[in-house]
């Protein structure tokens, strides 16, 4: 079976129609009609997704969709990972190593494979139930466009990349995103909604920890290849920070989930740091924030070599 | 009967304005409905807001502002669904019919109605859609209506009697609304957590 697997080659049937990060940030009116500060002017000051938004059933809806493919795109990394690496135990072989797979330089522990195969049991549960939610909420499947940017971050070479892109910043934001699903469940009375969302947030932690805690193990005597994990981290995180979807304060759809990324291993000054950058995101002006994001999505391109 | 639709041309998505006056106007039709209908659309926005305004005077015509994700392919970003720009200008020329045919004189402005009120609303129109031949996923009305009305069988059943109606009054729709949320329980206690 082939390593590393494109992303353009995702098995998709003829219900899904893929939207890769690059082309979904070319969108003009995301940026002309500063689509934040517009909504921010008619909903008073409060974005964020509560039953008694006047849209809130169908943003429900199109952001539980977008969890239903992010939860296949987990599945397929998680299972990448655990077959894109040779193995080898000794810490630090690092990409040069005696042990190290030929193709890239890079090994990973067999712990780390264990981990990954956990991980990819769980998404596979997630994506069951996020089918059966969306099916109760009314939407069919492929019926928004996919964001494939979760497995374009798990298309990295170097396996600590993936930890971070994809374990620490995008499920990061996934713990966000679903404690802010089940606050809506809980106020909407959904019977299903809320404890489907509790559930899988309970193994998102359990997945974002298991990258804080393979990253600084892999990494142990390697600095150089940990701040160039981290820095890859802060980019996917930036890339959904700009136009302040994800933030602490009440005009994003989308809150920080604090406590929770406490317990994924997130240290107070990593929390301080996405709070700040989601803040200050909420209030640039939409030219800087169009000019950031394409960096970033410049910077995303180059560490993964597929500019 | 008239229709217009500005603007005439797109540069930030590929929609179609000739395909937007041609499912207004087979709409309009179907509805019974006799004034000149104009449509602007936002199309430097993609939310999907969509708004009526029902002029009092009789040779004025009926005002539609629309963002572009109200007529988009949520598929394909930017593009227009035909089935989309169908369902969301059905639900507001169905209002604007009900408000100019009668029988709903007291209902609030649009801008007035509680959630529950639209929702009502809303179910009572999509479903006159539905039977006009216009595809439609019931279900995903029936979530906004529960997620209005609380989630209960007798909510469902008010859901379903508004699906099938037809001629109803404001007086008779708002019952029917009140009626689900006076009896709705949340389906939460009876499945338990
Ligand atoms: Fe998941
Ligand atoms: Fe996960």
């Amino acid at each position: 079976m082939r390593t590393y697997f494109p992303v353009e080659e995702l098995a998709r049937d003829e219900r899904f129609s893929k939207v890769n990060m690059r082309e979904r940030m070319a969108d003009p009116r995301t940026l002309a009609g500063d689509s934040a500060t517009t909504t921010r002017k008619s909903r008073g000051n409060n974005n964020r997704l509560v039953p008694s938004r006047r849209d809130a059933t169908d943003a429900a809806r199109a952001l539980m969709h977008g969890i239903f493919v992010g939860e296949i795109q987990a599945l397929e990394g998680a299972g990448r990972t655990c077959h894109d690496f040779a193995v080898s135990n000794v810490p630090g072989t690092g990409p040069s190593g005696a042990d190290s797979d030929p193709t890239t330089g890079n090994t990973v522990p067999f712990a780390l494979k264990l981990d990954m195969a956990r991980q990819a049991w769980d998404e596979a549960r997630h994506v069951e139930i996020s089918v059966k939610l969306s099916d109760w909420m009314g939407t069919e499947i492929g019926q928004f466009a996919e964001n494939t940017v979760l497995f374009e971050a798990a298309c990295s070479t170097d396996p600590v990349l993936r930890l971070a892109g994809v374990n620490r910043a995008l499920e990061g934001l996934a713990i966000d995103v679903f404690t802010t699903m089940k606050d809506f469940g809980d106020l909407a009375g959904d019977p299903y909604l809320e404890f489907c969302e509790d559930w899988m947030l309970a193994d998102e932690v359990t997945h974002v920890k298991m990258g804080s805690d393979w990253l600084r193990k892999v990494t142990e005597n390697d600095p150089d290849r940990r701040k160039k994990a981290l820095d890859f981290q802060n980019v996917v995180d930036k890339l959904f920070s700009y136009g302040g979807t994800r933030s602490d304060s009440e005009e994003s759809p989308i809150g920080l989930a604090r406590r929770f990324r406490e317990l994924a291993g997130f240290s107070d000054a990593e929390v301080a740091d996405i709070a700040a950058v989601s803040l200050a995101a909420l209030d640039e002006r939409k030219s800087s924030v169009a000019k950031m994001r394409d960096q970033a999505v410049t910077e995303m391109a180059d560490q993964l070599g597929t500019a | 009967m008239n229709i217009t639709v500005t603007p005439a041309t797109f540069s930030y998505v590929e929609f179609d304005a000739d395909l937007t006056t041609r499912v207004a106007r087979e709409l309009a039709a179907s509805m019974g409905l006799d004034r000149d209908v104009r449509i602007e659309i936002d199309e430097t926005t993609p939310l999907a807001k969509i708004i009526v305004d029902v002029p009092t005077a009789a040779n004025e015509p009926i005002v539609v502002h629309a963002d572009s994700g109200a007529f988009e392919d949520t598929r394909r970003p930017r593009r227009q669904s035909e089935n989309t720009t169908a369902t969301s200008l059905g639900r507001v020329l169905y209002r604007a019919t009900d408000r100019l045919q009668g029988g709903f004189g007291e209902a609030p402005a649009d801008g007035e109605l509680t959630l529950a009120q639209m929702a009502a609303w809303e179910t009572y129109s999509v479903g006159r859609l539905a039977r006009l031949g216009i595809p439609v996923n019931q279900q995903r009305w029936r979530y906004n209506f529960r997620n209005r009305h609380g989630f209960s069988d007798a909510g469902d059943e008010s859901f379903a009697l508004l699906w099938s109606s037809d001629g109803l009054t404001w007086g008779e729709l708002q019952a029917i609304s009140e009626r689900a949320i006076s009896v709705g329980t949340p389906a939460r206690a009876q499945v338990g957590t």
